[in-house]
């Protein structure tokens, strides 16, 4: 009989506990959560909000670089500002960016010292318990409990994969274990309980390297992540191998073995009354890296199309051949302010192969760059390679690459040509 | 008995400059009026051997005119003293002599000069005499027997004829979906049709000038060159194919539709016009100004300020038309680089 009272105490102590750690932890954490706003000057009215936590008690608050994006980008238009758990508003400097991991640190006046969050020394482990806090769309402050599902596979830039509806607004806004100690960030979701957040150690290497020298400039802090992070992403795609892949069975091309980088295959073979056979392969880094709302940059994207003509003249097949070359563009859109205009030059190039083949290919080559203007030694590259040597099949190969240097642009570009060749 | 006269060798005599009449050498008696156009263009000659005149509306006058605001018996040119003299017989709406600028009309009699030009009503006439001097000859340039060959019925037709096959060909190409014989015919028809208006308008308006249109002949130079321009369009597009970035032949290439052109629009006026060779010159060359000119400022006011897309030269032709060798990659590359440069320069620019 005791032992069955102090079984029935223990479960419903259990229960009670569990539901009383989401509200505790509201509670104790409300005073050093934010609601980060970005005033356009010119307005007066908040043009984006977000979610941040204080990291410091001298006043560092972290948030999402996405959050204050435009602040970065055009300091004399907005001003960032706060909003308090208990209805206060004050301005906030920003102190220092991770463009690449999706973090800001701004700093706000303090009287005395503050409570803050404190970060883990520690990752959790799969299927523990986790909740995600902030502020979606301008509701007040809210917590979601979700479960730690690890390091989301395949991406170039860690993200932890977070089982919980974590909605737009909250970004910024930190996630925390049982112990109320900060393992990752808000960042995205894919809607239905899908969302990704920044691991903690990231935000641990931006708070370190901001105490140890603050940067001088964002801009060129920004600048100088961008490079770096080029700088890895083209190491790694160039030193990689390049498997050597049949298209269609009567082409070669390139598929590069990292995992960051996925294809997907289609053709028009269904399409009985198409004038000419289809068969594509293009391959794309899924992620890339947010500058501002319509300015993306750090993608790649690849395609091989392979195409035969079904009953036409040569000249109908490369007139029609021609159509589907001349629109190549750029992935982002970028716009006036961003880059300079794109730069082209064309050619006939006859590669040496290294592909797994004797046959050669004749190609009418074009490539094109622009620069970037706040970012000197960034561009975007765009490359396209047209087969001209065979009467009813032709071969195109296309990437661009955005956001990186010359030097990667064009060891790149060497290797890919070198690449694609007839079977 | 033998009589014979015997008549007197004339004597040879020369006039000495004293004993030449004052008035002009030749006898003035005959005289010739044409009805002219403002313009001066003739519409009909009259040529007559008779001292009196008689001009009006009325059956009985030596020239019949049918404008309703000369009189019946308007006026009348008589031979007086080895001069024509104009009178006019008080008529309602006057006799001016173009040459002097009064509106005033003649009120005594007027010696009429070689040349002259009477406004009477609504109508002019001009006097001429038989020594009226004419313009030199003009020689057949070397155009002429072109434009013979060209405007033989049979060469129009091939002419037409080729270039609805060339019409046919375009749309061929452009089908996107299957081979659609009739669509192909219509087309190509429709597009002669439409490029016969040029030398049809042209005919038009030297018809309405006065010249002799010359149908034929505008229409078979007009489509030999419109098959001349394909041509050279191909030939534009042949370059393109085989040219790298940066070629003088593909400048120089765009030249030739623009020579073409003049040459066209020369050659319709010389078909079509009299008119001195400098203006015949500047006129082609204005036509040809405005054409591509105006083509050339439409592009450019369509450009946006800020073009986000590459612009590349994207021409490609089957196998057959390669002509030209290929660079390896190394060479490309470092084409390549050069291009970073300019987009770094354009973007420190603004």
């Amino acid at each position: 009989m005791k032992s069955l009272f102090a079984i029935f105490f223990m479960l419903l102590s259990s229960a009670i506990f569990a539901k009383e750690s989401a509200e505790e932890i509201f509670a104790q954490l409300t005073p050093s959560l934010y609601q980060i706003k970005l005033i356009d000057k010119a307005s007066g009215e908040k043009s984006s909000i977000g979610s941040a936590f204080q990291i410091s008690a001298d006043g560092i608050i972290a948030t999402n670089y996405h959050v204050i994006s435009s602040y970065a980008r055009h300091p004399e238009k907005y001003r960032i500002e706060y909003l308090d758990h208990l209805g206060n508003t004050a301005q906030v400097s920003l102190v220092s960016v991770d463009v690449i991991n999706d973090l800001a640190l701004v700093k706000r006046q303090v009287s005395k010292d503050m409570p803050f969050f404190s970060l883990s020394d520690k990752k959790p482990s799969k299927g523990e318990q986790l909740f995600a806090l902030g502020n979606p769309h301008d509701l007040g402050m809210i917590v979601v409990p979700g479960t730690y599902n690890g390091l989301k596979k395949e991406s170039f830039n860690e993200r932890i994969h977070f089982t919980g509806s974590i909605n737009s607004g909250m970004s910024g806004g930190p996630v925390v274990n049982k112990l109320e100690q900060v393992v990752g960030i808000n960042v995205a979701t894919s809607g239905n309980q899908i969302g990704f957040l920044v691991p903690h150690e990231k935000l641990v290497n931006l708070f370190d390297s901001y105490l140890a020298s603050p940067p001088a400039d964002i801009k060129q802090q920004m600048a100088a992540q961008l490079l770096a992070n080029q700088e890895k992403l083209m190491n790694a795609l160039i030193n990689s191998t390049w498997q050597s892949k049949e298209l269609a069975g009567n082409a070669m091309f390139p598929l590069i073995d990292v995992p960051f980088i996925r294809c997907w295959g289609d053709s028009n073979a269904d399409k009985t009354d198409a004038l000419i056979l289809a068969a594509v392969a293009s391959c794309s880094l899924d992620e890339n890296t947010y500058i501002s709302s319509h300015f993306f940059t750090g993608s790649v994207e690849i395609e091989f199309r392979y195409m035969q003509a079904k009953d036409l003249s040569d000249n109908k097949f490369y007139h029609l051949y021609q159509q589907q070359i001349s629109r190549a563009g750029a992935g982002n859109r970028a716009g006036k302010d961003d880059v300079s205009e794109y730069q082209c030059h064309h050619d006939l190039v006859m590669p040496e192969s290294t592909a797994n083949t004797s046959q050669e290919i004749n190609n009418k080559s074009v490539f094109c760059t622009r620069a970037y203007k706040d970012f000197p030694q960034l561009f975007d590259v765009l490359y396209l390679g047209a087969s001209i040597d065979k009467d009813q099949q032709a071969l195109v190969s296309h990437f661009t690459l955005a956001g990186v240097s010359q030097e990667n642009a064009m060891t790149f570009t060497g290797k890919f040509i070198e690449a694609v060749s007839w079977k | 008995m033998e009589v014979t006269n015997k008549i007197p060798e004339p004597e040879a005599f020369e006039l000495s400059a004293e004993q030449v009449p004052s008035t002009s050498f030749t006898d003035h008696n005959e005289i010739i009026i044409e009805e002219v156009t403002r313009n001066h263009k003739l519409l009909h000659r009259h040529r007559l051997k008779q001292n009196n005149v008689s001009i009006g509306r009325d059956y009985n006058n030596d020239i019949i005119l049918t404008d309703p605001h000369i009189c019946p018996q308007h006026l009348s040119l008589n031979y007086v003293q080895g001069a024509w003299q104009l009178a006019d017989n008080n008529s309602v709406n006057g006799t001016t002599l173009e040459s002097e600028n009064t509106k005033q009309s003649l009120s005594e009699q007027r010696t009429v000069n070689d040349g002259d030009v009477i406004v009477l009503g609504k109508s002019q006439l001009r006097i001429l005499f038989s020594d009226h001097k004419v313009a030199e000859t003009v020689a057949f340039s070397p155009f002429e027997s072109l434009i013979d060959i060209v405007r033989n019925p049979i060469a129009v037709f091939i002419s037409i004829a080729l270039f609805m096959l060339i019409a046919a060909n375009i749309s061929y190409l452009n089908q996107q979906t299957a081979i659609n014989i009739s669509q192909i015919f219509v087309s190509a028809f429709s597009m002669s049709l439409l490029f016969a208006l040029w030398p049809a308008g042209v005919a038009l308006v030297s018809h309405l000038t006065k010249h002799d249109p010359r149908v034929l002949a505008q229409l078979g130079i007009s489509f030999s060159f419109f098959i001349l321009m394909w041509l050279s369009d191909l030939l534009e597009k042949v370059i393109s194919f085989n040219s790298a970035s940066n070629s003088m032949l593909g400048i120089a290439i765009t030249l030739l539709p623009i020579a073409l052109a003049f040459s066209l629009f020369w050659l319709n006026s010389y078909i079509g016009f009299h008119m001195p060779a400098k203006r015949r010159l500047f006129i082609a060359f204005a036509i040809t100004s405005l054409l591509f000119g105006g083509s050339y400022l439409l592009q450019y006011s369509k450009k946006p300020e800020f073009n986000p897309h590459p612009s590349y030269n994207s021409t490609i032709m089957a196998p057959p038309f390669l002509l030209a060798p290929s660079s390896n990659v190394d060479e490309f590359v470092e084409q390549s680089n050069k291009l970073f440069d300019k987009a770094s320069k354009a973007a420190q620019a603004d």
